[in-house]
């Protein structure tokens, strides 16, 4: 009845048993406990659930978790680099770019996702990669200002 | 000046007109039976003061209290 | 110590930040407690009918289940927010004899996890006996219309009524008058996280529960009614809140029913409501039927408005009562009527219940009457602009007997606006500039929950290093009251923003606050805080005082975390170093600061009101009557601006969601069924529709708000719908009186005008 799934989730490893109905965020959120990422609507629609895999951001309730097996995975809690914040979450504190911050980490890693696309993205880039996450609070346009900032450089990414 | 209290509740209103407004917005059932007890229906008087202008729902309720609840 | 202030007026992260962006804010959702179990909810599938009975049993004996729990399983209230008039607490959350909407609950399972709650409500038995049902409220108001509660004849439930002046008499000297009708729909909060809590009952007769709610005093209260429990043992704490927007301040289902199941067995129950009951089975926007007759002179001057709406209440009170209050008092809003008459009517339907949201009626009633205004000016040949100057509310406006206006900077805001205008010039063909005045409350004064306790309080406690503790009841939704908060008492206290730890709306800790409603955290709990940071810094300043020796006709002061002469401020000594031997010098003893806040001799509406002007531009699509949201340009004034960052956010999320609202959010129905109870069906403005934004602010100092501050997020919801519909009328000259303005009714109406203009030649 259980099948073996081989993940990498922020760069660790992982080898795990599990139900092939399984939807890649219930792994993430109920077996290993990673609850930065949110569940909106379980239909793809609102977002809030993006990771990216294999350096492409997808809605985790809409991927069954078998189906990325052996996939490079990061969530919300693999952008920063350990104490220091990611340039995106530097960015979103500073624009303000979310308010009850249930839909921040699907944000995150959209835009991630994005800038993995196009490092410099052009305003309607950004606007169209994020049409896939709703926000119910900021109005999308202090994210957008936020995804500027970055791209154009105010925040320099440690390696 | 005459004034027009209220047959069911202790409102006191300055002309008949005033006082069926608030008898028909006051709504509640002693204030319903009261209106009923006229031979008018409620829920038409209230539907027509929603649907149009002018008052007619009203005015048909000022004209008894007109008659029945003068003091001086 | 150049500028006015240290703390407030500065960009800064809100206290809550890094939590968020890291994903490590644990919400009501996130909670997983030991030997947790899950919670699901069975629902009536009919709009209106009796249970015969519930067979529970098989559900029972499933493994992996449990509890169940039906009426049976209550002590038989019904409950309401309107406590003051149990006759508005009409809802049994757990109904035993009578479902009255598609969504009302009936059971509620708690299983080892989710899939086998699901399963167990299959096995729920119940035999329902279909009873006619009413669907809209002016069905509902006939004669032999269903009843929706027994004994409410004519299904009215509340009617409210506002007046002042002589409004026939001022009928009769007006040079104009217009008659209107217009229809509101409903909209859905549509919060990220759907309503959740998590409810555990120990063996000790006490029980805890973490809801996403906004007001955990309100669902502390109402589960102790509820549950035939003291409000002491009932501990409710709030984490992040993943949006609520009016939605999440009633006692709801997922909080009952969690509670119960709870109590049942003693062990953790979780209830997250799904997307689809989210939709079907919480509470929506108030829908409104309005008819408007408002009457000016040649020159301009409005000097009658009459105004009666009838809303449809859906199956319960709720909230709602107070909408219908509301949406009252905001359509006189915000101009200067001599003469002003409201009549409103809540009919009950058998639909969901309708209730608070963003706005809380005021953006119904400023569809109806900015559209208004802006008609009765084109019949007399006055500039929109102009007729908002000559009627507009001024300082230190009194509506007659309802309410006092300090502070209002409505007109500084139309000349801003009306210079963006000015400075568009001539626009192409289609495209329009709508504009819509209003103002709004900050805090309602009205207290028909009863509550014995200040409408806000907090209590700040000093550590041996000078670090604050900010205990209050006030609960961040995410509008961003915890940082507003925190920025209030480390300004007054002469502290860093970073000093201060906020402990917020946790019943057993925090002192009892109203909740997240009606724009009324920033100045009441503001004022608390203000208050209980002022004490703390009395303390510390007599202190000091003593110990640096100054003369009495000195006054001491403290910021950036120095004691200083006010008027020598070179002769200081540390904050810090003062905490440290003041609390030795007490024998130990903490020093502790206690505020709180409510309001007398203000009127009965609230202690200020914040107004604003926005103007959308559109470009309507002729040929289809698609509109396009081109810019909103908003010139508003709060105050004293507290936390920046969060007034622009509060702003263009509102107009995300009003716009929304004005465009496409609504939740058609056939026969008491919400047609479109998912997010694929929902339109929300995502990031592609989404217009420019830009803000104006306009500089006022209310004297009754913490430093000047006052409302700034709620009342931003209600100028955009009419904005766009007096937009629409100057892009393409026709006039969409129903919500929502979609391209249909649009398209439409330019179809009639062309026949109309055809005709005419």
């Amino acid at each position: 009845m259980l099948k073996e799934l081989k993940l990498t989730i922020n760069g660790q490893p992982y080898e795990l048993s599990i139900h092939p109905r399984t939807l890649l965020v219930e792994v993430l959120r109920e077996q290993l406990g990673l609850t930065g990422t949110k569940r909106g609507c379980n239909e793809g629609a609102c977002g809030a659930c993006t990771v990216v895999m294999n350096g492409k951001s997808v809605k985790s309730c809409s991927v069954l978790a078998l189906s990325a097996n052996g996939a490079e995975i990061t969530t919300v809690e693999g952008l920063a680099k350990g104490a220091e914040l990611h340039p995106l979450q530097k960015a979103f504190l500073d624009y303000g770019a979310y308010q009850c911050g249930f839909c921040t980490a699907g944000m995150l890693m959209s835009c991630k996702g994005l800038l993995n696309m196009f490092p410099n993205p052009t305003s309607d880039q950004i606007r169209d990669g994020i049409d896939g996450n709703i926000c119910r609070c900021t109005g999308y346009n202090s994210i957008i200002r936020a995804v500027e900032a970055v791209s154009r450089g105010d925040y320099k990414e440690t390696k | 000046m005459s004034s027009y209290k209220c047959p069911v509740c202790i409102k006191v209103s300055n002309t008949p007109l005033d006082l069926a407004r608030h008898m028909i917005g006051r709504g509640d059932k002693e204030h319903r039976d009261w209106i009923a007890s006229k031979g008018f229906k409620y829920s038409e008087l209230l539907t027509m003061q929603l649907s149009s202008f002018g008052g007619e729902g009203y005015r048909a309720i000022s004209e008894v209290l007109e008659r029945e609840t003068k003091v001086k | 110590m150049s500028e006015k202030y240290s703390v407030i007026g500065k960009n800064v992260h809100r206290v809550d930040g890094t939590e968020k962006v890291t994903g490590t804010a644990k919400y009501t959702f996130d909670i997983v407690l030991p030997n947790m179990l899950y919670g699901k909810i069975l629902r009536s599938p009919y709009t209106s009918a009796k249970i015969v009975s519930i067979d529970t049993s098989k559900a029972e004996k499933m493994e992996g289940v449990y509890a169940v729990v039906t009426a049976k399983d209550t002590i038989h209230k019904k409950q309401g927010i309107w406590r003051r008039f149990p006759e508005l607490c009409d809802e049994e959350i757990l109904c035993s004899t009578k479902v009255r909407y598609i969504g009302d609950p009936v059971a509620a399972v708690a299983a080892i996890d989710e899939y086998t709650a699901e399963e167990a409500l299959n096995l729920i038995e119940v035999e329902y006996e279909p009873l006619p049902a009413v669907y809209s409220q002016l069905e509902a108001i006939k004669e032999d219309a269903p009843q929706v509660h027994d004994g409410v004849e004519l299904n009215i439930n509340v009617t409210r009524h506002i007046e002042w002046g002589d409004v026939d008499e001022a009928f009769k000297e007006c040079d104009v008058i217009r008659e209107d009708h217009f229809v509101c729909s409903s909209q859905a909060h549509m919060c990220m996280e759907t309503h959740c809590a998590a409810a555990s009952y120990s063996y000790d007769g006490k029980l805890t529960v973490w809801a996403s709610t906004q007001a955990s005093y309100y669902t502390q209260v109402l589960l102790a009614g509820m549950l035939g429990m003291r409000e002491g043992d009932i501990r409710v704490i709030k984490p992040p809140v993943g949006g609520g927007f009016g939605g999440k301040f009633e006692l709801d289902s997922a909080q009952f029913c969690a509670a119960l199941l709870s109590k049942k067995i003693c062990r953790p129950v979780r209830i997250v409501l799904t997307r689809e009951e989210e939709f079907t089975a919480t509470k929506r926007r108030t829908p409104i039927v309005y008819t408007s007759r408002i009457g000016a002179k040649k020159d301009g001057t409005i000097l009658a408005k009459e105004i009666r709406g009838i809303t449809d209440g859906g199956a319960y009170t709720g909230m709602g009562a107070t909408a219908l209050y509301l949406t009252g008092f905001f359509s006189s809003f915000p101009y200067k009527y001599p003469n002003y008459r409201y009549d409103g009517y809540r009919a009950y339907t058998n639909t969901e219940p309708t209730s608070a949201m963003r706005g809380f009626g005021a953006p119904q009633a400023v569809f109806v009457g900015e559209q208004q205004i802006d008609l009765i000016a084109k019949d007399l040949g006055i500039d929109p602009i102009e007729i908002r100057r000559i009627n507009g509310m001024v300082p230190n406006y009194e509506v007659p007997g309802q309410a006092f206006i300090q502070s209002c900077g409505l007109h500084q805001c139309l000349d801003k606006i009306d210079n963006y205008i000015k400075g568009r010039g001539k626009l192409p063909a289609n495209r329009g500039i709508g504009v819509a005045a209003y103002g709004f409350m900050s805090g309602g004064i009205f207290n028909w929950f009863d509550t014995p306790y200040a409408f806000s309080s907090a209590i700040v406690k000093l550590s041996i290093d000078g670090k604050v503790d900010l205990f209050t009841g006030a609960c961040d939704i995410g509008q961003g009251s915890d940082t507003t908060l925190s920025m209030i008492t480390a300004e007054e206290l002469g502290v860093k923003l970073s000093d201060i730890r906020i402990h917020a709306a946790d019943t057993a800790i925090c002192p009892a606050d109203l909740g997240a409603w009606g724009s009324r955290e920033t100045l009441m709990n503001g004022n608390a805080c203000k208050m209980a940071a002022a004490d703390a810094k009395r303390q510390i300043i007599e202190f000091a005082a003593a110990k640096m020796g100054v003369n009495i006709v000195h006054d001491l002061d403290i910021r950036d975390g120095w004691i200083y002469l006010a008027d020598r401020p070179e002769r200081k000594v540390s904050y810090y170093d003062i905490v440290r031997e003041a609390i030795r010098g007490r024998d130990g003893e903490t020093i502790i600061g206690r505020g709180h806040y409510t309001p007398h001799r203000k009127g009965m509406i609230s202690p200020a009101y914040s107004f604003g002007v926005q103007a959308v531009e559109v470009d309507v699509d002729p040929e289809t009557g698609k509109m396009k949201l081109i810019n909103v340009v908003t010139a508003h004034e709060s105050g004293t601006v507290i936390n920046p960052i969060g007034i622009t956010g509060q702003l263009e999320g509102a107009i995300m969601m009003a716009g929304g609202y004005a465009l496409c959010e609504d939740q058609p129905m056939d026969q008491g069924k919400i047609l479109n109870p998912s997010l694929a069906d929902y339109k929300v403005i995502r990031s592609l529709d989404m217009p420019k934004t830009e803000i104006i602010e306009v500089d006022t100092y209310e004297p009754e708000g913490p430093f000047g501050a006052k409302e700034a997020g709620e009342g931003l919801t209600n100028p955009t719908a009419g904005a766009i519909a007096n937009a629409v009328r100057n892009a393409v000259g026709v006039t969409i009186t129903s919500l929502p303005i979609t391209p249909e009714k649009i398209f439409m109406a330019m179809q009639e005008k062309k026949a109309k203009e055809k005709k005419a030649k």
